[in-house]
Parts: C-alpha cells; structure tokens; sequence
C-alpha cells in the first residue's frame, strides 16, 4: 500500500504532462478553456443565485416589490443577530449538528466494522441496510416517525409507547436519535471505504510482530482512520446543519428552532422577509464553512490518499458466541433506522384514517391504487419525476465526469477551490438555492428572457437539481480519478489520442463503476428532492416530492404515504436492475465491503432535503 | 480538453434539457386551494382553454414563490385563502382591480356581497371561518367549550396555527382581538396557548393531526378542515364560538401584468357558475367543504352554515398586521 499526498508525485506529473508550451489563440483557449468552464460552471449553478440571496443581507432593498434600491445597510444582520430567536436557533443548530455528528460517527463506524470486519451471520443482508436508510429522504423518515411516537401515534395505540418517552421524543433528544438512524450510513460510508482501502498489510505486519488487536486499532487502523472519522464528523455536522426534512417537521413540533426553518418562514409570507432570509442564510453558511476550513487548517495536507490497488482483503475476526449479539445488535439498528419508518408509512398508505389505527375496518387499498393508475395527479406526479430524476442523473454525472477529467489535470488551487466549493455546497439548504433560481432566472434582466433554461418550465427545475447533485457526482468520481495512475492517459497521450478518446476509451471504463455509482445516488435523490422542487415547480404540473409534502399538509396523508412508497419501490428496483448487473460485469477486483470504488466519498452525499 | 469539445457537450446538455416541454397555455394559476385542479379540469373541458395549475404547497408557500417574482409574475390568476393578503398584493400592483362587471354578473348572497372588497383587489368565490375543533375522544360531550375564553380550561392542550405562515390564522387573530379586544385579547390568549409547541403549527393539516393524534384536546382551525375530518369519519366536531366567527374568503385574484385578459375573465364566469361550484365541491378534502356565497347553491352534506358572523374591520386588521404577527410569533412561536 502506498499513500500519496494530493500535491505529490503523481498530481505533479500530472501537471508536468499538462505544462506545455502555448503554441497559438486555440491552444491558449484549450489551456484556459478547461479551468474556465469549471467557474462557468460552478459560477452559474451555484455562485450567482447563492450571491443574490446572500447579498440582500446588506442590501435589503434589491428585491423590494416597490421602489427597489440597492442601497448597503446593515440593518437586516443587525436586526437577525438582535433577534433572541435567532440567536436561539443557531445554538440550537450547533447544538444538535455537534451532538449528532458524535452519535452519528460513532454508530456509523461500529456499524462499519461490525460489517466489514467481523464474522457475523447474515452479513451481505445487513450490508445493504445502510443503503436503504440512505435512499430514503429524511422528511419521510420525520413523518413517519411522528406517526410513529405522537400521543395517538402507532406506537401509543399499541401500547408500546410509555408517556415519559412519547413527551421527551419531541425535543432534543428525539431529533438526535431520528437523525442518528437516518445519517448514520454516511458515517459507515466514509469509514467503511476507508477500511475497504486499508487492506491488511499493516495490521498483518503488527500481528506478526506481536502487537494485541486493541493495540493495532489504537496504533495502526486508528490513526490511518483518523481522516475517515474527521470527514464523516464534517459531512454529519454539515448535513445536521442544512437538513430541512427534520427542521420541519420533529423540529418545528417540538419548537426547538433551527436556521434553516428560520430562513423557510422568512421566505413564506407575503412580502417575503428577504434581507432575514438572507442574513440567516449568510449565518448557515459561514457555520458551514468555518468547519470545512478549520478541518483543512487542522490536517494542514489534503487527505491522505490511499492507493490501495494491491492491498487485500483483511481478516475477518472471529468473535464466536458473541456474533450473535452482533447480529442482534446490527438488526436492532436495522429495524429502527428502517423497517419501523417504512413500515409506519406502509401502514398509513393502506389504512383510511391514523385516529381508528391499525383495525381491519380501516384498511384500504384506495391509495395505492390511486398512486398507480394512470392519469391521476398522484401518479402523472410520479412518472414526471422519475422522467426528471432521469434527466438530472445523466446530464449531473457526465458533468461531473468532465470537471473531474478536467480538474484532475488542474492545478492544486483549482483543485482545492472547487473540492472546497463542492462540500461547502452540500450543506447549502436547498430551499435557499430554489429562491436564488427564482431570482437570477425571473428577476434578473438578460437571464430571465433566455429561452432555456425558462423559469416556469421543466428546464430550470432539472438545472437546479443538477445543481444539487453536480457536488455530490463530483467529489465521487473526483475520488475515482484520483486513485488512476497518471501512467495510463499519459502513455495514450504520448501516442497521440484525443482528450475525448482518452476519457472515453481509458478513464470511463476505470471508474465507470463510480460514475454509475454517482448516476444512482443523483437518480434516487432527485426523485424525493424537495426544497427545490417546491421552488421551481414547473407549470405543467408538480414533482412527486411537492405532490407528497402538499398532501401531507393537506392532512392526506394516506395518500402521500401511498405515493411515497410507491416512488421508493420504483426507484429502488430502477437502480438494483442497473446496478447488480454492472456490479458482476465490472467487478473491481479490490472491493471488500459493500462500497464500490469511490462510493465512500459517495457517503458525502447525505440527506439534504 | 479543448474548447470545440467544451461547446459541443454544452449544445448536447441544452438538446437534452429542452426536451422537457416548456408551457404555453392559455392561464397560469397559482393556489393553495384543494379544488383549484378539479376546477381547473372543469373549466379546460367546458371551453377548451387550458390552464396550468401551480401548487407550491401552503398559503405561505404559494406567497413566498409570488413575492420572489416580483416584478415579474409568471401567474394570470391567484387563488387563496384570506382577504388581507390580497389587499396586500394590490397595493403593491402585484394584483389589478377585478373589473367590476365581474362582480355585477354573480347573484352573491348577502354574505357573498358583504364579502367584495372596495380595492376590487379581489373576487370572493366562497368562504369558510375559524372554529374549535374538538377531539370528542379526550374531551367528554359535557365539557365542550363554548366560547373562545373557555378554551383556559384546556391550557397547554391546544394547538393553534402560526398567522405568519397561515392567512386564514392571521384573519382569525385579528377577528379574536377584535371580539375580545385587545388587550383583553392579549391576555386570554397567553393564559390558553402555553404550550408553544401547538401554537405555532404551519397548517391546518398539523392543527388537525396534532388534535386527531391526541397531542392536543382542542385546535383552532378553519371549519372546513374540520367538516372534511368529520367526512372521513375522524372523531372531532366543530364548536363555533358564542363570541361570533369572522369569514375568511377564498379571493381570486387577476395578476397585473396578464397577458391573458379574456381567458381569465372567462374562468371567473365559470367559477361562479353553477358548473364552477359542482366543481369546487367535487371532492373531500378541507377546501372543497367551502360555505357558498352565490344564490342557489348548497354547501356539501354536513357543512354547517347557519352561523353567526362578525364583520372584520380590514382597515384595522391591515394596519396591525405586522404588529400582531411579530407579537403572536415572539409569544406563542419562538
């Protein structure tokens, strides 16, 4: 095994190789083309409708319905750090993001091991779980969790909800634990790829040199997971920060505020309250990013870089009778991070009211079928975002597959500026970015008369969910490209192949399992995004995800449950028909656990919504 | 990679983008109106013009998507709950005047005539008022309350909607200070809502599920949430209180800028037509359970509409809208 530092000898080769003299205006274009579309990019998904909602925190006037000014003031950040509210809600927000990382991290990682590591029965079963829990929006989770421990809730109809608990659930303590089940893949994601790539050449040579198990996780595996941990600490606290899912529904129940509800009933009125939104937005984001940097500064490199390509698979410990208690304690978690949710929503998807319960009386199938007739709005709904979660998946992962081909051979600034970008945009809420659509795409002059993308149509909705993936595809096969040798390219280089034949013929079918992997996740993602398609609905008719959430609120819940469910059925087996059998097709040969290469980084893709 | 390269995948992304179609019918129509799309259905079969309907959800949710447009409003038509609001988008030209042959061709009831505001800001097309709902199942039929100051006695365990996120609340509020007074008002108010996590719910749905699940005895909501609960056979009744009930129309309102003048004329006529009204009533969620305000027709089976209202002063109620918002939220909300 050998590790390599981001800005050593093969990035340098790699930049050597790109170093050649400028020999004329199409070369000169073909040099600074590259890096130029990478801002463009970023610039206009990102950076500019970000900027406008950002901006009106000093300039409150920008947007006014009359007499618009953009006059500075510093009376909106005045007025929100003024506000005891707000000042409530960023702790609460910090709060909760730090406590649930600790969790989060903690159970992720044990999960991990436990998997990867240990003999346990029925392991390649629950080695899907966190997938599954992952796949599964986290309004939903929310929802069926309040079905779940409200006072006339499933759980208290049976019996099985004690007062004390039902009470403390809606609080600190419950969003703690609804968020741990939830995230809690993402933590076994990182730290489960990067025990993938450790192999056991390290922990072999220690063992041979007498060293105790503890001691080689204290010494050897611990320090070498060190990044792992501190990453998935981040990407828990970044996404604890920007979730929305919880923050309206556990966390607005239980009135402990947070930033992004805050900046959702800024923007829910008439006139919207912009320059709160706003300055509530800038307080949200700079949280994020103090993380982001202070982890930089702390590890002061880039992430260590474990080539892994000849390290084996590691042992798996024997933990005799103890494996059962494993496997309990693995079920356990299972149960309550997904078959108790799910089933909860099953429940409620086929019964006609939640007051009379589970009796036979109550069940129905009336929601289920209206989910999946045609030509109803609940199913025109479905198909239409399983159509545009389509769309998103393939236009985000061939983006992503570019930038990456192209940011692989940039400079480390570069580099570090758009994979910096990249994870401060995930914990950008969602809802925050579907009003800056609105207004780069509807109020700014020049933008808003461009044919395509038109605010009101499909078009814009799909760019803004590319948006939302173009992150998350990035950093996954960003991760991909990196472990290649630079060798390969620059031999096919030499021999005078084209940029396009290069990544076409050489580096897609390399990575093509972690593109695949980015193709999924932006797929399933997208199909229950939901800030942004409340935002962006198109005239022609509304996403699955703003159909589910009206009707929630609508008080049918019956047939949202119905509809969700039916969206993660179909999803689902999408994605399990594309992805076994490319999985045999290409099987890298490396893959221990249940990650595929560079879907660790996949784990940073979390649950916004 | 060179920049032919660059151009030639961005034209292949916009080929591929394009394919979702972009819209061109003939009326926009923003709502938070349960029957909108029944509606809508109706009147596209009736006259052949055809009419996107956009639901971002929630009053508040609809509001938030026209006040980002601003001066650049992508609906013909919006329809909601509450008169304030409209008033609101009037005055900031958002919203023209109804034209008033619109409103001299309905034959209103005296409630419906009542409900037609001097602004012309908008074209009441029915309308429903604040009532407590009650969970028959915690609180026993002799101890119903009867006017809002006994809701006291269930202090803690009554869940009420925010009126910075809910219209319809926001009327309730300002009825409530009305009856009651204010300062009177203030007072009743802090004494009944001390559990701030039923106060400050953000829909209907939620007073509704919040009383439904038990987590509150009693809710103030819209009687038509309540009437579509009772519907479906959930154990909750409505109670209107001795101190009177303060509407709350469902406006229709004309976008300024419209480019389609003629076509939405035309749904206005449907709507309070006949046809229009089946339509709205076509269904069994909240909204469809709407008190009718045009002459001759019937509200749903067991909607009760032998109520006894009070007129809101809108002048009073616009100009402390602001005020009380801000109090409600700083005392019940946050």
């Amino acid at each position: 095994m050998t590790i390599v530092q981001h800005s050593g000898a093969a990035a340098f080769a790699r930049g050597a190789g790109a170093s050649k003299p400028p020999l004329g205006r199409l070369s000169a274009l073909a040099r600074y083309g590259g890096p130029f579309a990478v801002y463009a990019v970023f610039g206009l998904l990102i950076g500019l409708p970000l900027a406008l909602v950002l901006v009106q925190a000093v300039m409150p006037g920008l947007f006014a319905a009359q007499d618009a000014s953009s006059g500075l003031s510093f009376e909106p950040l005045a007025r929100v750090f003024n506000s005891p509210y707000v000042a409530g809600s960023v702790l609460h927000s910090l709060e909760l993001g730090m406590l649930v990382a600790c969790t989060t991290t903690a159970l992720g990682g044990a999960f991990a091991v436990l998997v990867q590591r240990c003999d346990i029965p029925g392991r390649t079963a629950i080695s899907i779980v966190p997938w599954l829990v992952f796949l599964t929006p986290s309004y939903l989770k929310a929802l069926a969790w309040v079905l779940l421990m409200s006072s006339g809730g499933y759980l208290a109809q049976f019996g099985l909800l004690p007062a004390a608990l039902g009470s403390a659930f809606f609080g600190l303590a419950g969003l703690v634990f609804v968020h741990t089940l939830s995230l809690f893949p993402l933590a076994a994601f990182i730290i489960g790829s990067a025990l993938a790539g450790l192999g056991s050449e390290l922990e072999d040579a220690a063992r041979l040199s007498g060293a105790t198990p503890l001691r080689i996780w204290l010494r050897i595996n611990g320090p070498l997971l060190a990044p792992a941990i501190v990453l998935s600490f981040i990407a828990t606290f970044a996404e604890v920060l920007s979730d929305f899912g919880l923050a309206s529904t556990i966390a607005r129940m239980s009135n402990f505020g947070v930033l992004t509800y805050g900046i959702y009933a800024a923007a829910s009125d008439y006139p919207v309250d912009f320059p709160a939104a706003g300055a509530q937005a800038l307080i949200l984001l700079s949280l994020v990013l103090l993380v982001v940097v202070a982890d930089r500064l702390l590890r002061r490199r880039a992430d260590p870089r474990l080539i892994s390509g000849r390290a084996r698979p590691a042992r798996l410990y024997n933990l005799g009778a103890w494996r059962w208690f494993a496997m309990a304690a693995a079920l356990a978690i299972a149960f309550l991070a997904l078959a108790l949710p799910l089933g909860a929503i099953a429940a409620r998807a086929l019964t006609q009211t939640l007051g009379h319960g589970l009796v036979w009386s109550n069940f129905t199938s009336a929601n289920l079928v209206a989910a999946l007739s045609l030509n109803t709005a609940a199913n025109d709904g479905l198909l239409r975002s399983l159509g545009y979660a389509g769309l998103t998946a393939l236009i985000a992962s061939s983006l992503a597959l570019l930038l990456s081909a192209q940011l692989d051979r940039a400079g480390p600034v570069l580099r570090s500026a758009v994979v910096g970008l990249s994870l401060g945009s995930v914990a950008i809420p969602g809802i925050v970015l579907g009003f800056g659509y609105i207004l780069v795409w509807n109020r700014l002059p020049g933008f808003r008369d461009w044919p395509f993308p038109h605010y009101g149509d499909g078009s814009l909705l799909v760019m803004g969910y590319v948006a939302a993936a173009l992150p998350y595809c990035l950093v996954v096969i960003l991760s991909a490209i990196g472990q290649l040798a630079p060798s390969l390219t620059d031999a096919a280089r030499l021999h005078g192949v084209g940029t396009i034949r290069r990544l076409l013929a050489i580096t897609l079918p390399l990575v093509l399992l972690s593109v695949v992997t980015a193709f999924l996740l932006t797929f399933i993602r997208t199909v229950f995004e939901l800030p942004i398609s409340q935002m962006l609905i198109p005239q022609s008719g509304p996403p699955a995800p703003t159909l589910i959430l009206k009707l929630f609120s609508h008080d049918r819940d019956g047939l949202a449950s119905a509809i969700a469910l039916v969206a993660m059925a179909a999803a689902g087996i999408g994605a399990a028909l594309v992805w076994y059998p490319l999985r045999r097709f290409v099987k890298p040969r490396r893959s221990v656990g249940y990650t595929g290469v560079g879907s660790g980084q996949a784990a940073r893709t979390g649950t916004l919504s | 990679m060179n920049a032919r390269t660059i151009f030639c995948f961005a034209i292949g992304l916009s080929a591929l983008t394009a394919a979702a179609p972009a819209s061109a019918s003939d009326l926009v129509l923003y709502d938070a109106l349960d029957f909108a799309g029944p509606v809508a259905k109706a009147f596209q079969a009736k006259t052949g013009l055809t009419v996107d309907v956009v639901e971002p959800g929630s009053t508040g949710e609809t509001l938030g998507k026209i006040a980002a447009e601003g001066s650049n409003p992508q609906f013909d038509i919006v329809w909601l709950d509450g008169s304030a609001v409209m008033e609101r988008m009037a005055a900031d030209h958002v919203l023209q005047a109804i034209p008033a042959a619109a409103y001299d061709k309905v034959a209103f009831t005296d409630l419906g005539k009542s409900l037609i505001p001097q602004s012309h800001a908008f074209l009441p097309t029915g309308t429903s008022t604040t009532a407590i709902e009650v969970n028959t199942k915690k609180v026993p039929a002799d101890k119903l309350p009867k006017s809002w100051a006994d809701l006291q006695s269930f202090a803690g365990k009554v869940a009420a909607k925010d009126p910075n996120l809910s219209g319809p609340a926001y009327q309730w509020l300002a009825g409530f200070f009305q009856t009651n007074g204010l300062d009177a008002g203030k007072a009743l108010l802090t004494k009944t809502l001390t559990n701030k996590s039923l106060s400050g719910l953000s829909s209907g749905g939620k007073v509704n599920k919040a009383v439904l699940t038990g987590d509150a005895s009693v809710g103030i909501n819209q009687d038509s949430a309540i009437f579509s609960k009772i519907a479906a056979g959930e154990p909750v009744v409505a109670v209107y209180p001795s101190e009177g009930s303060v509407s709350l129309p469902q406006g229709l309102g004309i976008s300024a800028k419209t480019q389609h003048m003629d076509a939405a004329r035309k749904f206005i006529d449907f709507v309070t037509s006949a046809e229009g009204q089946a339509a709205m009533q076509n269904g069994d969620d909240t909204d469809f359970f709407y008190i009718p305000i045009i002459k001759g027709i019937n509200a749903k089976p067991g909607r009760e509409t032998n109520i006894t209202y009070t007129h809101l002063d809108d002048a009073v109620a616009s100009a402390h809208e602001t005020e009380w918002k801000q109090w409600y939220k700083a005392n019940f909300v946050q």
